[in-house]
Order: C-alpha cells, then sequence, then structure tokens
C-alpha cells in the first residue's frame, strides 16, 4: 500500500440546481478540509445539501444541477471539479470509494456479487483479477464475512448489513483511500448500525484512509468521526472536532438539533423540538442568514447579511449572535 | 341547508379549480392543444357534420373517380360523389362505434379489474381465469364468423361487440393496479376507519387510477377505430351504411386507387381522417398523468 | 382497556413443496394496554413488533390466541362484528407520504370519516366542519390554510399531523403509531412525539409506539410499558425506566448498547454487550431463542426456552435464566 491517505481542501463550493424559478443554490459557498487520515462527519436535515456536496467530491452532480463556483482539491488528483470525461470516470473507484446512499439496494440483483466485482475491476482495467478477487475476500472477511460464499451470492441472499458491507468492499477494493459514505446505516437496525460503523472506524484506521460519512443523525457521527460539520439549507453553519463541537455547541442550529435528540436518561423534558422547518431548494431564504426563521437568537442583520464563518482554532461557526458575543 | 349549499359551493369551487388545472397542463404544450382542437373536431364532426349533407349525397356523372381539384377538395368517388362529404357522413358511424367499444372496454375492464384486486381470493381466481380464457380468444376470426350472422348495420351493435372482444387487456392490467393500491397506507387507513367499500372503491382507489384509465379509454378509441375500418375494408360485412372502411375498400378493389392515380383522393379521403384522429389522441394521452395528479397539475 | 394474550402468528409460504418454510412472527404474546396508558413494543426488524401493531389495530389475523377490546373477545365475532371493536384502534402509518391519498384534498380525507361517524351518532352536518377544524387545531395544524391543500403541498411532519388528525376523527380510544417518526426530518421528530404524548394527557388516548429507537419510546411516557421483543417472543417487560437503566436480557442490553453515545456529552456504558452473531432466522427453535447469540449462554439454554416470569430480585418480568443487572447504556458526562 503505498498510497497514503490523501487531504481534500473544499474551498468555496457553490452547486446550483436548475428550476423552473431560475438557478437554485443546494450548496453555497462550502469551505471545508478532509486532514488526511481523518474521518469527517457531515449532518443535516433534508435539503442541507448534504448529498449534493458528498457528490461533487467526485463531480458527479447529475444536470439539472451543476458546480457552479469553487474547487475540490484532492491530493494526488488536483482539482476534481476541472476533470472530465476519462480522467473522471477512472478517479472515482480507484482514488475515491464512494458507497451510495442505499447501498442495500445498490446491487445489481441479476448478477452474483463476483461478478459485478470483477466487471468493476474490467472498467478500471485491472489486469490482476485474481488479486482483485483476493483482495475482496480479505476485505469481506475483515468484516466479518464469509469472502467466497458472499461473491457468489446474489443480492437477495444477503441481508442489509451484509449488502452493505458489501458495498463498502466494492469501494475499497481498488485501494481507493478516500472513502465517502453516504447514510451508510439508514434502514439498518440499531445492532446491525453497531456493526457497521465499528467496521468503518476499524477499516479507516487499519488502511490509512481519509473518510467522510454524510448523515442525518447525529448519533452515527458521535460515533465514528474525528470531526463534525453541519449542514443547514445548503450552508456550512458549524465545524470543529466531533467533542467540542456536541459538547459545547455554539451554532443555534446544532444546539437546537442536539436538544432535539430525546436521551436515554436524565429528564426527559429536556428533549425540545425545534421550531419551524427545515428550508427547500426553493425556500431557502436569498440573502441573510439561512437559518433565522427558526433561530432563538435572531438580530436584525440576520435579515439582510449571510453570515460568514468565523475560525476560532480548530472550530467555525457561522453565526451572528454567536460572533457578536465573542468579540463584546 | 346553509351546510349542503356550502359544501356544493366548495365542491363547485373545486370543480373550477380542476377545470383551471387542466387548462394549465394543456398549454404547457402547444401539442396537446393541437390535439385536443382535432379532437372537438372529429367530435363536432360526428355530431353534427352529416346534417350539413342531404341524406342521399348528390352525384355527378361528369365528375366520376376524379383526382383533388378546386370543387372537390378530395376528389369524387366511383359514383361522383364529394369525398369530404362521405368522409363527414362516414364519421358518425365509426366514432360513434368507436365510442361504444371504448366505453364498454373500460367499464367492463376497470369493473372487473377492480372487483378481482380488491376482493382477491377465490372470486379473483374466478374472474382472472374467465379473463384469460377471454383473451386467448383470437378477436378477427370470431369478427368474421359473427359477421356471417350479424349485419352490424347499427353502430352501436358493432361497438357493443368490438368491446365485449377487448376488455381483457385493461382487467388483467387494472387488477394489478389495484393490487399494488390496496396495500398502500391511504386504503388501509380507510379501512381502519371503517369507510365502506364502495367509499374506498369509488372515492379512494378509483381517482388514483383515473389518468390510467383515461388513458386507456383513449387508446381503446383508436383500437375500435382501427378494427372496424379493418372489417369494412376486408369487404367481409355487406354495405349497409356509409363509413371509412367501406370507402377504402371501394377505393382499393373496385376504383383501383393503388395503381390509378386519379382515385388517389379516394382513398386519401379515410386514411388522413384515421391518421389525424390517432394522432389527436396520441397527442391528448399525454397529458392524462399531468391532469389527474394534483401536484403535476399545478406546477 | 385493550389486552392479549398468547397471540400467535405464522406466515405460511406458498409453494411447500419446494422446502419453503413458515415463518413464526409471533410464538405467543401477551400483552395489556390500560385505557390512557402508554406501551411501547422494541426490537429489530423482522422481530414481529409491525405484525403484532396491526394485528391490535385489526388489520392482520393471528392464528391462536385471544385480544379483548374493552372487556369484549375478538374471536367470539364475526369479522363484520369486530370492526366498530377495532375502529377504536387506529394505526399511524409509518411513511406519512403513503398514508394520505395524494389525489384528495385534506378536506376530503377528513370529511369522509366523519361524515361516517356524524351518522353513526346522530349529529348533524354542521357538525363535520366544526370537527374537521377542531381535530386539526388538536393537532396543531391551522385549519384555514391546511383544510384546501392536497397532501404534496405539505411537509413530511405536517402530513404526519394530519394522519394523526384523520385518526382523531372517530374518537380513538388507542393509537398504534408504527415507527411513526422514522421518516421525519431529525428537527421536527420531537414535535410529533410531543404531540402524541400530549394527546395522551388531554384526550386521554392511549399510545402503542412501535419503534427499534429505545429513546424514542421513553418520550411518549415514563409510565408507559416497554416490551423488548425477540424473533416473535417478549424478551423482557417493565416500566420504560426500569428496563432502560437496569435491563437484565441480555438482547435487550445487547439493543442497548448498539446505541450511539454522543461522545463529548456522554459516557458510554461500562459493560457494553455484543451479540455474537448476527440475526439468522433459520437458527433452530429448540432452547432460548437468543442462545445463539449471547454472550453469557448456559447450558440450560440451547435445550429449554425460558418463558416470560417475574423471578425474586427483578422488578420487570424476563425471560432469562441468568438474569443479571449489566451497566450497558450511556450516562451523561455531568453525572459521571
Amino acid at each position: 500500500m503505498a498510497k497514503q491517505a490523501p487531504g481534500v481542501r473544499i474551498d468555496g463550493l457553490t452547486v446550483v440546481y436548475k428550476t423552473p424559478a431560475g438557478e437554485l443554490p443546494a450548496v453555497r459557498d462550502v469551505t471545508l478540509t478532509l486532514e488526511p487520515g481523518t474521518i469527517t462527519g457531515i449532518v443535516g436535515e433534508s435539503g442541507s445539501g448534504k448529498s449534493t456536496m458528498a457528490l461533487s467530491l467526485l463531480n458527479a452532480v447529475q444536470p439539472p444541477g451543476r458546480i457552479a463556483a469553487g474547487s475540490v482539491e484532492i491530493d494526488g488528483l488536483g482539482d476534481v471539479v476541472g476533470l472530465r470525461g476519462e480522467e473522471l470516470r477512472k478517479a472515482r473507484g480507484k482514488h475515491i470509494g464512494y458507497v451510495f446512499q442505499a447501498a442495500q439496494n445498490s446491487l445489481n440483483p441479476l448478477k452474483t456479487v463476483g461478478k459485478q466485482l470483477l466487471d468493476l475491476g474490467r472498467s478500471h482495467g485491472v489486469d490482476d483479477l485474481r488479486g482483485l478477487v483476493r483482495e475482496a475476500k480479505e476485505l469481506l472477511g475483515r468484516m466479518g464475512l464469509d469472502g467466497a460464499r458472499v461473491l457468489d451470492s446474489h443480492q437477495h441472499e444477503l441481508s442489509g448489513g451484509m449488502r452493505q458491507r458489501v458495498g463498502i468492499m466494492l469501494a475499497l477494493v481498488l485501494n481507493a483511500h478516500l472513502v465517502v459514505l453516504d447514510e451508510p446505516t439508514t434502514a439498518l437496525d440499531m445492532i446491525t448500525q453497531a456493526n457497521i460503523l465499528k467496521i468503518v472506524r476499524e477499516v479507516h484506521a487499519e488502511r490509512g484512509l481519509t473518510t467522510l460519512v454524510i448523515t442525518h443523525d447525529i448519533g452515527v457521527v458521535a460515533e465514528v468521526a474525528d470531526r463534525l460539520a453541519v449542514m443547514y439549507g445548503g450552508r456550512l453553519v458549524e465545524q470543529g472536532p466531533t467533542r467540542h463541537v456536541l459538547g459545547a455547541p455554539r451554532h443555534p442550529y446544532t444546539r437546537g438539533l442536539i436538544r432535539a435528540i430525546p436521551r436515554l436518561v436524565g429528564d426527559i423534558a429536556e428533549a425540545q423540538a425545534l421550531p419551524g422547518r427545515p428550508p427547500t431548494l426553493a425556500t431557502v431564504p436569498k440573502e441573510g442568514c439561512v437559518f433565522r426563521e427558526r433561530c432563538p437568537l435572531r438580530m436584525d442583520v440576520c435579515d439582510t447579511v449571510d453570515p460568514e464563518a468565523h475560525a476560532d482554532g480548530a472550530r467555525a461557526v457561522a453565526c451572528h449572535a454567536v460572533t457578536v458575543k465573542e468579540h463584546a | 341547508m346553509s351546510v349542503l349549499l356550502e359544501s356544493s359551493s366548495t365542491s363547485a369551487a373545486m370543480r373550477r379549480n380542476f377545470w383551471r388545472g387542466v387548462w394549465r397542463v394543456m398549454k404547457r404544450k402547444p401539442s396537446r392543444l393541437v390535439g385536443a382542437v382535432l379532437m372537438a373536431g372529429f367530435v363536432f364532426m360526428g355530431a353534427f357534420g352529416p346534417m350539413f349533407y342531404p341524406d342521399q349525397l348528390p352525384r355527378d356523372p361528369g365528375q366520376i373517380t376524379r383526382p383533388p381539384s378546386w370543387e372537390h377538395w378530395l376528389g369524387t368517388d366511383d359514383q361522383g360523389r364529394d369525398v369530404i362529404a362521405l368522409v363527414v357522413t362516414g364519421s358518425r358511424y365509426v366514432l360513434l362505434a368507436a365510442l361504444v367499444t371504448a366505453v364498454i372496454t373500460v367499464v367492463v375492464g376497470t369493473g372487473i379489474g377492480l372487483f378481482s384486486g380488491f376482493k382477491r381470493g377465490r372470486w379473483d381466481t374466478v374472474l382472472m381465469r374467465l379473463t384469460d380464457m377471454k383473451l386467448t380468444i383470437p378477436g378477427l376470426p370470431l369478427l368474421l364468423v359473427l359477421s356471417t350472422v350479424w349485419k352490424f348495420s347499427s353502430a352501436v351493435q358493432m361497438g357493443l361487440v368490438l368491446g365485449l372482444l377487448s376488455w381483457g387487456g385493461v382487467a388483467r392490467a387494472v387488477r394489478s393496479q389495484t393490487l399494488s393500491l390496496r396495500e398502500r397506507g391511504f386504503i388501509e387507513a380507510a379501512r381502519g376507519l371503517g369507510l365502506s367499500t364502495s367509499h374506498i372503491v369509488g372515492k379512494e382507489l378509483l381517482p388514483s387510477m383515473a389518468p390510467y384509465i383515461a388513458m386507456n379509454m383513449l387508446i381503446a378509441i383508436t383500437g375500435g377505430v382501427y378494427s372496424q375500418v379493418g372489417l369494412f375494408f376486408l369487404g367481409v360485412l355487406p354495405y349497409e351504411s356509409n363509413n371509412w372502411g367501406q370507402m377504402l375498400n371501394t377505393a382499393v378493389f373496385r376504383s383501383g386507387a393503388l395503381t390509378v392515380p386519379s382515385a388517389l383522393g379516394f382513398l386519401l379521403g379515410p386514411l388522413l381522417a384515421i391518421l389525424l384522429l390517432t394522432l389527436a389522441i396520441v397527442l391528448v394521452v399525454d397529458a392524462m398523468d399531468e391532469i389527474f395528479n394534483p401536484r403535476l397539475r399545478e406546477e | 382497556m385493550i389486552t392479549g394474550t398468547g397471540i400467535v402468528k405464522t406466515f405460511k409460504q406458498r409453494g411447500k413443496v419446494l422446502g419453503a418454510r413458515d415463518v413464526q412472527a409471533l410464538r405467543g404474546v401477551d400483552f395489556a394496554i390500560p385505557r390512557g396508558g402508554a406501551a411501547s413494543f422494541i426490537g429489530e426488524s423482522g422481530c414481529g413488533k409491525t405484525t403484532l401493531g396491526r394485528i391490535i389495530a385489526g388489520l392482520e389475523t393471528y392464528d391462536e390466541g385471544e385480544i379483548l377490546i374493552d372487556g369484549v373477545a375478538m374471536s367470539s365475532l364475526r369479522h363484520k362484528q369486530r370492526q366498530p371493536h377495532f375502529r377504536k384502534i387506529q394505526l399511524i402509518h409509518q411513511d406519512p407520504y403513503s398514508a394520505l391519498n395524494p389525489t384528495r384534498t385534506i378536506h376530503q380525507t377528513l370529511y369522509a370519516p366523519l361524515s361516517l361517524r356524524a351518522k353513526q351518532t346522530g349529529r348533524p352536518g354542521s357538525w363535520i366542519e366544526e370537527r374537521a377544524a377542531e381535530v386539526l387545531t388538536l393537532v396543531g395544524l391551522d385549519p384555514g390554510t391546511v383544510l384546501s391543500r392536497y397532501p404534496h403541498q405539505l411537509s413530511g411532519g405536517m402530513r404526519q399531523r394530519v394522519v394523526i388528525a384523520r385518526a382523531l376523527t372517530v374518537d380513538p380510544e388507542m393509537l398504534v403509531a408504527d415507527e411513526a417518526v422514522s421518516m421525519i426530518d431529525v428537527s421536527l421528530r420531537l414535535g410529533i412525539l410531543a404531540l402524541l404524548k400530549d394527546l395522551r394527557e388531554r384526550l386521554g388516548v392511549s399510545v402503542l409506539f412501535i419503534t427499534h429507537d429505545v429513546a424514542t419510546a421513553r418520550y411518549i411516557g415514563d409510565d408507559g410499558e416497554l416490551y423488548v421483543i425477540y424473533r416473535g417472543q417478549v424478551v423482557e417487560r417493565g416500566a420504560v425506566d426500569t428496563v432502560i437503566a437496569d435491563p437484565v436480557h441480555p438482547y435487550t442490553q445487547a439493543l442497548l448498547s448498539a446505541i450511539p453515545v454522543l461522545h463529548g456529552l456522554e459516557q458510554p456504558g461500562e459493560e457494553p454487550v455484543v451479540p455474537l452473531e448476527s440475526l439468522d432466522e433459520s437458527q433452530a427453535d429448540e432452547g432460548c431463542l437468543f442462545a445463539r447469540r449471547c454472550p453469557f449462554r448456559g447450558e440450560r439454554c440451547t435445550s429449554e426456552r425460558p418463558l416470560l416470569q417475574l423471578t425474586e430480585g427483578v422488578p420487570q418480568e424476563h425471560a432469562c435464566f441468568y438474569p443479571e443487572r449489566r451497566s450497558v447504556i450511556a450516562r451523561p458526562m455531568s453525572e459521571v
């Protein structure tokens, strides 16, 4: 394994979707760095732009969407936004492994897992197919599965958790060192989810990966991620080391989100719902802060000026109220 | 009383909204408007067209099997009658028969499909076996046999026979739609609330299938036109009344329209009518999904 | 009061010739939910909790056992006669997108059951409109804006509220909420849970909550009962906080151990339980159903099936030969 875990620098990324009401931004001016060898978690609700953002890492945003501005620099690859055609296809899989949302259902039901593995190898010009199969078996074995049996199976013969592991195997088998997992545990049971998260953590450490986990579930990020980034209405509102952000959230949205999670112990009345509802592509405010409609700390300036992310050591928050308080 | 008025006024408002939505959907693509206008033209032609002509069309002995001219835009037939007049007077039989075919196809097909899919169990098995059996009966040969007995002088009779021969496919399709819809949450909820079966079928299931049924209806109309025109064209039915199939038959077999250029107009008249009708239906079918889906209707 | 005793449900698979086997969805389940009370069924998918919920709501038949609704035994009634009893129990579907008919406005959706209700109780037609507005207000929606809308014009959270409002139109005694918040945005989930809790307190409607998320079960009511279901059998049953804080069945412990820990806010439990193998439905049914995956199994476990019972020193019922308290759940930092 000669390759190193790559670093990723996303700078000023804006992705717009063409709608009858004009081009609307699904992701707006997001700047985020994935340090080599870390697991970063992006948390957001529906419409927060988290999946679109993950797709732009592969430069795979489908029309009517397009990357309107910004760059995604990946070590050893350069700016992905500039890649086209064959270069891009090769980069996917070889450099970047992607485990799609609902990976449980993304296998071809008519082919065995092994056949799909060989297809993947051939399309990426792998000469040593035997080696590829050996590698796949090893990975599956690592994840607690019987490799030979799984490769001989069709999709319907595998349980949800097993399929998810197959998805991870397919993302890693070409020796990619940047892995994106989109909602890796949705629709899985608690115990299976815990297993998958454990596997993600272990494989990440053993193979020296840079991992990005996209999820709506703060618990998932809390379990696996070193760093946490919170997205809302296409904006990155807060980021920082997971423990710090969870322990002392600063952005009112992060705070509200954490308070909205029912807990196992303590006073249940402490859990409070966030008022209002998350914006959709069409209802995201054109100017000012995207969160102000639901914000308890709303000020006049929030209506007109979109807060910029203020860095403070390893953390960054985009909120006028928080910035004011710190400078007061 | 006031409540009755209120609820009737809300339903009137809803109906108004529905037609406004339909207009929006039609406007979205010019092709749909063209289709709708053509269709309206055919309805008008079938309903009122024949009134503009005398029962016995005038014959012009000096103008037998002529090509298109200023006087006769599509020429004349072998008896010196104007082809356009023939197409118009013939349309009533063709369109009426096609409409009856479509109504029977859809009513019988939907009825059996809905009942079968909703009741399931024994009824389903019996009805579907029946449908399968019906589907195995070849339509055209049966029609040929029937035509030796019946003369099909009335369009309704013709439509009735064609309709009873073609509901099988619709029944099967509606049944499978029903089976998948009945597992949906809102049908289950309606059952849990204790709503009557007639409510569930009429108010919940049917509207969800409306675009599908409307599409089948329109397509059944073209099917109805083709089969009867085909029958008359083959000449298996005696010449009783004026219609498009009869015209084609005469043009090809008596006037030799395939070889004689002067009879081309005679052939073209009914062909053009069938073509335009099919076109109109294809263009309108495209709008059905959006008309009956409230979300697509408004967007 | 709604009680069930020894409910058994087997899904027969077709084509038995080719060796298809029957699936035992429920293996004799007892439950009792008092009027105005709360209960939660928790377990992994396929454990039978959804089937049980559907049986209770009258949407599924059962093979053995008895359900009593306010003292009336359902098995003594014919299908048609059962209907008014089961109407007292309304199911809230998991998916608010398929639970409302897309071709009907909210007004139409509420009008149908309400007019039926008006006919049954001999109320005038004017009552229908009033009541429609009333149930929408109860679930926290503004009747003026919602009534004329189609479902697609509402957000997921609002749809789920409409679904609850529709259930309220028939004055139910119990709501069965099957994973009712799993398809709703995280920041809005608590609002729906709070609504269910509120309806319990204000209308005295009992709530049966079916979920795989133990923490939400707790939110419905700390006076409620928790049923932990594994492969069609209740393996632990007791007051919500007792079962969560001091679980004794290894399966419950495994389930609770698997809940993600909010590092930075919480401290993981000291003795997390990790099951040995993954759930395999095809294992033999002898002995304890959890034995193959249980890290603490003894000899007795593979030959004999433990039944749900009370034993000394344990406040909750459980189905384990070797019950033992283990500290598995995460605790807030401040408490440690």
